[in-house]
């Protein structure tokens, strides 16, 4: 399980404002930057994204080609980690736009909290989260294309399962694996083909979603979906494909991506990050390598991760010729020192990393959920808060005044 | 400007019956530039439906299922096809093709094979795209053995070289990854070849603003006795027929392919 | 089967609508308890108007606390708990003292939580009580007709507060086919036109709502 922790991260309501509509800009450039990639490449044309980066990225499918999705939404559930600096700013450090999870989480403590320490709730103006449900399902209808809501699982052995089941019954949609759902005609049907889908809240990821189309080894997937999704007679949330705006090579460019389609500057800030890919950024990274943290673009999940301070001589004089012979291969980041947060240990309070995950959910509007995913580390020196690797859990308060 | 009559068909025998039959087919011919399809027939049974679409790539795609128990599948298409030979086919370029994929990745024995042919192309003065891709299809042809049975559908490109051997599938992609390693776009084609039994694969290079083609099995340039099925980044992109059923059986497929002129 | 006294069945079939009483308005109470926390005061008067019972609060706290734990409100849930009890404690040998004790944890229970500032924590053991109580029963209860005439008061009680509190039709439907279930079973007597009028508007009316009134009387005249 996912351990809880009782103290809350508070957001004041103006930080939470500002916060929110960082959130909302980001969301929409990078909504408009999949619909761009699958559709015109304006921006690959302009020469604001250069195109090695998106076309060699694992996430871009080309099977996604040519496909406009219903209302024109890709990410309608997005998972923005941040991290407060010590500097009181909010920080990016990643976007996850293909199934983020968590939301459940905070609804749960909050519920619970409430019971337990009422009187808490009573005099502090904390926003109520449990409204998470009801923003999704209205997300999910704004796309319905005319039929029922379905969460799609991958099964009982998941680790997100209960999420799963636990969503379905507080948005209203059947939740459903791979065994409940057939294409027929070009339509999607739930059990004996007698109920048609209209959307599909899928928590599979895109390489088994349709074993036709992708992984044909995939079992848990639907064959032929991509066909049904193609012509329009359903709505995937979120949309296949989408992993090309949430690589580690693609978030260099997401705040040129809101000037470029908005004409706003970024609200919200990325830790800078230089692209070796660039010559300035190269001679940079080259000088500065040992208090830079380097990245590659190409591994997944904290693989590939070079801290520069770690290295010795030899390794820096070795890094540094890897990256001048690929240089697109690599970005590089400066060190965020962020501001730790309060846990209990047993009885004492201590300081530990922690990061906020904060979900937007598109529909008809962009909407930023006023609560979030706050997770921590376990231990004093890391930085890793994945439940995976013993991380734990906060509730977040948003307070209204 | 050439007249073929073709045929392909597909029939799977299953040991035991199967269900839940799911298929996705891209064995017909569609228009383009330098092909005009008349079919006459086009049968795919049993299904309980059957929908044709065009996928991402530009190809027909057949696709369906047979939910109800069965033990024998087939898919059978005839038709004509007026095709024009050596022709670059104009339009406009999707950068897919210029990087590498599943198949075509850009492993060292890839790289090396691709900087000998670069020294081929050096030797040969070729300069332009199109003298690159034709010297780099003879170098392939000479330097790899044609071996059914060497490699099977699952092979890349790096791997038949360690081979060194293989069949169209392996040279098709092997001259797919060394012409975009060479930065010069390509991707990998699958069809009929006038007097193959089988179907046939071969790639077709981005240069002057067209697609053209290339046999780099046989050392030719693409003809008008060839009819193209359908293209990707590879053969995981347009595979002929791809299928998922439940049982437990062995099957059996057999292909019957014929291409031939008339008149 | 044995002949059971009028008197017993009087006090199972009171049995059943107390226990139940306090169960499902402790299930309800949770909910209201929750929008208490932050709402204006006074949105226990809505409350007090579904029930029918005379809105004498003056304040959300003070509700909380008497309508939980009044010892002088008669509607408190806390008087409901000692009135099932009551009705349990004269019929051990129908019950078995095992299905007995459920009834008294739970009063206990219930007492015991009066001053606690966070009363959902611990009335949750309530009704886990409650819950053993009714699988007990099954298990222990030998004789059919007393179980079959306690569950008719259970349903007759849910029914009508899930009546009162306008649940969801199909809620309803499932509720009364649990009754008549029951009451086919036992030798009690009852107005068989009531229970038609009653399918009438639970199952047939488009819109039940309109008949909430007429629906209660049917249910509270079922066995006069």
């Amino acid at each position: 399980m996912f351990p809880f922790d009782a103290i809350p991260r508070v957001i004041t309501h103006d930080a939470f404002t500002e916060l929110e509509k960082g959130l909302i800009q980001r969301v929409d450039a990078l909504n408009l930057f999949l619909n761009d990639i699958y559709g015109e490449k304006q921006i690959i044309r302009d020469g604001v994204v250069p195109e090695e980066f998106v076309f060699l990225s694992s996430g871009y499918l080309p099977q996604c080609e040519g496909i406009t999705p219903p209302k024109g939404i890709y990410s309608h559930i997005s998972g923005i980690d941040l991290v407060l600096g010590k500097d009181k700013e909010w920080y990016i450090l990643e976007d996850n736009l293909r199934i983020p999870s968590g939301a459940s989480y905070p609804m749960i403590a909050r519920e619970i909290c409430r019971r337990v320490s009422p009187e808490t709730f009573r005099n502090h103006p904390v926003v109520d989260n449990r409204n998470y449900a009801k923003m999704l399902r209205e997300t999910m209808d704004w796309v319905n294309t005319g039929g029922i809501p379905v969460i799609m699982t991958p099964g009982r052995y998941n680790a997100a399962y209960f999420e799963h089941s636990y969503l379905a019954e507080r948005t209203g949609s059947e939740r459903a694996t791979c065994t409940d759902l057939s294409v027929e005609n070009n339509y999607l049907y739930y059990r004996d083909r007698k109920q048609k889908v209209g959307v599909i809240y899928r928590r599979i990821s895109d390489e088994y979603l349709d074993p036709m189309t992708f992984l044909p080894e995939s079992l848990i997937g639907i064959p032929n979906l991509m066909d049904v999704y193609r012509s329009g007679n359903v709505a995937v949330v979120n949309a296949p494909g989408n992993g090309v705006a949430d690589d580690k090579g693609i978030y260099y460019f997401v705040p040129k991506m809101i000037r470029y389609y908005l004409d706003q500057e970024p609200i919200l800030k990325n830790a800078p990050t230089y692209l070796p890919f660039y010559q300035e950024d190269r001679n940079y990274v080259l000088e500065h390598l040992k208090d830079l943290v380097v990245k590659d673009v190409a591994e997944a999940g904290g693989y590939g991760v070079i801290f520069g301070n770690k290295l010795s001589a030899e390794e820096l004089a070795d890094l540094k010729t890897v990256i001048e012979k690929e240089p697109r291969r690599f970005i590089a980041q400066e060190v965020i020192d962020f501001q730790d947060m309060e846990i209990m240990d047993g009885d004492e309070k201590v300081l530990r990393k922690a990061d906020l995950r904060a979900f937007v959910l598109s529909g008809e509007k962009t909407r930023v959920w006023a609560s979030g995913l706050t997770r921590f580390s376990r231990n004093a020196d890391s930085f890793v808060v994945n439940s995976s690797q013993g991380g734990g859990f906060k509730d977040t308060w948003v307070l209204s005044r | 400007m050439g007249k073929l009559k073709f045929e392909y068909r597909m029939e799977l025998k299953l040991s035991s019956p199967v269900t839940d039959h799911y298929f996705a087919l891209r064995c017909v011919p569609g228009d383009s530039l330098r092909q005009t399809v008349t079919l006459t027939q086009c049968d795919v049974s049993p299904a309980d439906y059957i929908s044709e679409a065009e996928d991402s790539f530009g190809n027909l795609k057949i696709s369906g299922c047979c939910r109800e128990p069965h033990d024998f599948f087939a898919c059978r298409i005839r038709g004509t096809a007026r095709t024009s030979g050596m022709l670059l086919q104009k339009g406009p370029l999707h950068p897919m093709y210029r990087y590498p994929s599943k198949y075509t990745g850009f492993e060292s024995e890839v790289r090396d094979f691709a900087e000998s042919v670069q020294e081929e192309c050096r030797r040969n003065a070729a300069g332009t795209d199109m003298e690159k891709a034709v010297c780099a299809m003879h170098y392939l042809y000479t330097h790899f053995s044609y071996a059914p049975g060497a490699t099977d559908i699952e092979t890349t490109a790096a791997e038949a070289l360690r081979l060194g051997k293989g069949v169209c599938q392996d040279y098709a992609h092997i001259m797919t990854a060394v012409m975009r390693y060479m930065k010069i776009p390509a991707r990998y084609v699958n069809g009929l070849m006038i007097g193959e039994g089988f179907t046939h694969a071969w790639v077709e290079v981005y240069v002057n603003g067209g697609w053209y083609g290339f046999d780099p099995s046989n050392d030719l340039h693409i003809d008008e006795y060839y009819i193209k099925f359908a293209h990707g980044r590879d053969y995981g992109d347009c595979t002929v027929d791809k299928g998922r059923f439940l049982g437990k059986c062995i099957p059996e497929t057999e292909y019957f392919c014929e291409c031939g002129g008339y008149q | 089967m044995g002949v059971i006294s009028i008197e017993k069945v009087d006090h199972l079939y009171w049995l059943g609508r107390y226990t139940e009483r306090v169960y499902t308005t402790l299930r309800i109470f949770f909910h209201i308890y929750d929008r208490l926390i932050e709402q204006p005061e006074g949105l226990y008067a809505e409350y007090c108007e579904r029930l029918n019972i005379p809105d004498i609060y003056s304040s959300n706290r003070q509700f909380v606390q008497s309508y939980l734990f009044g010892e002088d409100n008669p509607d408190s849930v806390l008087l409901n708990m000692k009135r099932a009890y009551d009705n349990a404690v004269v019929l051990r040998d129908e019950l078995s003292t095992t299905v007995l004790s459920y009834v008294q944890l739970a009063l206990d229970t219930f007492e015991s939580c009066r001053k606690t500032t966070a009363p959902l924590l611990e009335l949750q053991q309530v009704l886990d009580d409650l819950l053993a109580f009714w699988g007990s029963a099954d298990d222990y209860v030998e004789d059919e007709d007393c179980r079959n005439i306690m569950k008719c008061g259970k349903y007759v009680e849910r029914l009508d507060l899930c009546i009162r509190m306008d649940y969801h039709a199909k809620y309803l439907e499932r509720e009364y086919r649990k009754l008549c279930n029951r009451i086919g079973r036992t030798n009690l007597n009852y107005r068989e036109e009531n229970l038609k009028r009653l399918e009438d508007i639970l199952i047939h009316e488009s819109d039940p709502v309109k008949y909430r009134q007429e629906a209660l009387c049917c249910l509270g005249g079922l066995f006069q």
